[in-house]
């Protein structure tokens, strides 16, 4: 650019003055649909609101006293910090090890691959439906496990209060395993394979190349899948329960994100949908850097 | 693995690799089961699938699937579904390539705040913000129409699409813009006839991406599209078979393959793009 000739740089220039115009329309976009609703959030947060409907009136901070005070809303939120210290300490290390079996290409290698994959193109409301009907008293779990002379075992898992929250999880790792695997073999297929040599040589076992070398020079990445299934769980979860359980038998299966959507469209009370929205927010968000913290390259 | 201690690690080794083998192939079956589960039911009747779960069927009818396809009124259903994922996908790809355009020929700073601006959406799960946008709906006298939904859905899906395509153009040498500028091309022109034919591979996996997503997306297509079987999309179709008392299995299985079909119809024709679209989508996550 600097030895340009002055015409060039003129209408080098020109250019590129306007070019951020470019960026407009999808950043406006993006302000009207998604920073604009989470800000609101906020307010909403604050105000009285008992329907659609209604008219609001400012409320101050009664929503967050009367949500703090709330039974259901404490159970709610054991129900969905439960759901993340067993959904995800299994998840990732599973999918880590699975992920670096793939990279080994074993025999079959190819056919777990495409097995793995096949979650991830399955919608939530047809994983809800495939789920309702493996759960149900007379499904595929209860049919299993009478014809491996386990049927004292069997009971109607989404209409038995020990047993609905764990379902839904169960479908959290069914779904979440094989898809983050295959996101781990593909990180972990850029290693160099020198590297897994020089440690083969060295006499590592597979259990050490695997933990105290490859998960080092992946650690980055698996804070990055940390966080991905992080929001998954704390959020996404919210339609499977809505399918499966609705939050039941009583508030057994509730998680602050199917509270958020029940107070809002299930019983009107839009101020303290909001406000739990926004301790489900400032949870995701202390969630997130606790994670990457944790992962944080030492490089 | 303090049980190894003791032997060699080559036996360690190899115990360790066939435990491994027979744990993905459980996980593997664990997959599968549910999915042999889903395909012979939705060729029985009710009571077979109660009685004998495991069992193929004894004939093959496609009764289910005319069933489900009434009972849950899916014609609608596929068609809304297809119309929102192609218009929401095409308005994405109409906001995203001209946004990363912007951000990768504007000069020093500038191209790096906006790109932040969009990589921090990432951190921005937009159900949070599900009731602020049914109200954002109501207000502009959108609530509960196809036309609301498509134009929302994008928004979700700008920051991940924006830093692909971002990556895609960085790849193209600033002297072609130069040059083309030279000759009295508009920004415009140089957009679209020069950066736009070049990051198609870009253009594809993220369409790919975004129809996948868009395809089934349930809740803001449950809340914000609504629930009349006329304009609702086949995802909030689907769990209406469900019903508390008088669940047809056989019925709801079949509504579920119907769903599934087209998605795994694409796949079976670009499995290879349609991988590297979910893998880089999931990367940049």
């Amino acid at each position: 650019m600097a030895r340009a000739t002055g015409g060039r740089r003129a209408s080098s220039r020109r250019l590129s003055t306007a070019r951020v115009g470019f960026s407009l329309p999808a950043l406006l976009w993006y302000g009207l649909f998604m920073i604009g609703p989470l800000v609101a959030m906020f307010v909403i947060s604050t105000l009285d609101w008992g329907g659609f409907l209604a008219t609001p009136e400012a409320a101050g901070l009664a929503n967050y006293r009367k949500v703090f005070a709330d039974e259901d809303f404490w159970t709610a939120a054991r129900n969905s910090i439960l759901q993340l210290v067993v959904v995800l300490p299994i998840m990732l290390p599973t999918s880590f090890m699975l992920g670096y079996f793939l990279t080994l290409r074993r025999r079959g290698h190819g056919a777990l691959r495409i097995i793995f994959f096949t979650p991830a193109l399955i919608s939530l409301a047809a994983l809800g439906a495939v789920f309702y009907a493996v759960f149900q008293p007379q499904g595929l779990l209860n049919a299993g496990l009478t014809s491996v002379g386990l049927r004292s075992l069997a009971t109607p898992w989404l209409a038995n209060d020990t047993t609905a929250l764990p379902a839904i999880m169960l479908v959290n790792l069914w779904s979440g395993i094989g898809f983050t695997a295959i996101l781990f073999s593909t990180r972990l297929a850029s290693v160099p394979g020198e590297v897994y040599e020089a440690a083969s040589l060295d006499g590592c076992g597979h259990w050490r190349t695997m933990w105290l070398i490859a998960y080092p020079i992946i650690k980055g990445y698996f804070g990055v899948l940390s966080m991905l299934q992080f929001l998954w769980v704390l959020f996404a979860s919210a339609g499977l329960i809505l399918i499966l359980t609705r939050g039941g038998p009583g508030t057994s299966s509730t998680t602050l994100a199917y509270l958020m959507y029940d107070k809002a469209f299930v019983e009107s009370e839009i101020g303290y949908s909001q406000a739990v929205g926004v301790v489900l927010f400032a949870i995701g968000l202390v969630g997130m850097l606790v994670i990457r913290r944790t992962f944080r390259d030492q490089t | 693995m303090s049980t190894d201690r003791g032997r060699t690690p080559r036996s360690g080794n190899r115990a360790l690799l066939a435990l491994s083998h027979s744990a993905a192939w459980l996980y593997a079956a664990a997959l599968l089961l549910p999915l042999y589960y889903l395909i012979v039911s939705s060729f029985k009747d009710n009571l077979s699938v109660l009685d004998t779960p495991f069992a193929l069927p004894t004939s093959v009818t496609l009764g289910n699937f005319a069933k489900a396809f009434d009972d849950a009124q899916l014609g609608p259903g596929l068609a809304n579904s297809a119309l929102v994922a192609l218009g929401a996908a095409a308005l994405t790809i109409v906001l995203a390539v001209p946004a990363a355009y912007g951000i990768v020929t504007s000069p020093g700073r500038l191209g790096q705040v906006l790109e932040g601006i969009f990589s921090a959406g990432f951190l921005i799960p937009g159900f949070a913000a599900l009731v602020p946008t049914v109200l954002l709906a109501i207000a502009l006298n959108q609530f509960q129409t196809r036309q609301f939904l498509v134009a929302f859905l994008p928004s979700t899906a700008l920051p991940l699409s924006v830093v692909l395509l971002v990556q895609f153009m960085r790849a193209i040498p600033r002297e072609l813009e130069e040059s083309a500028a030279m000759d009295g091309a508009s920004r415009l022109k140089i957009l679209t006839a020069i950066y736009l034919p070049l990051v198609m591979p870009g253009v594809v996996t993220v369409t790919i991406l975004n129809l996948i997503n868009f395809w089934n997306e349930y809740l803001f297509a449950l809340i914000l599209n609504g629930p009349d079987p006329e304009i609702r999309t086949a995802q909030v179709a689907l769990p209406t078979l469900i019903s508390a008392t008088s669940t047809d299995y056989a019925v709801l299985a079949a509504g579920v393959l119907i769903t599934l079909l087209p998605i795994y119809l694409a796949y079976a024709v670009a499995s290879r793009r349609m991988e590297q679209a979910l893998l880089q989508g999931a990367l940049k996550g």
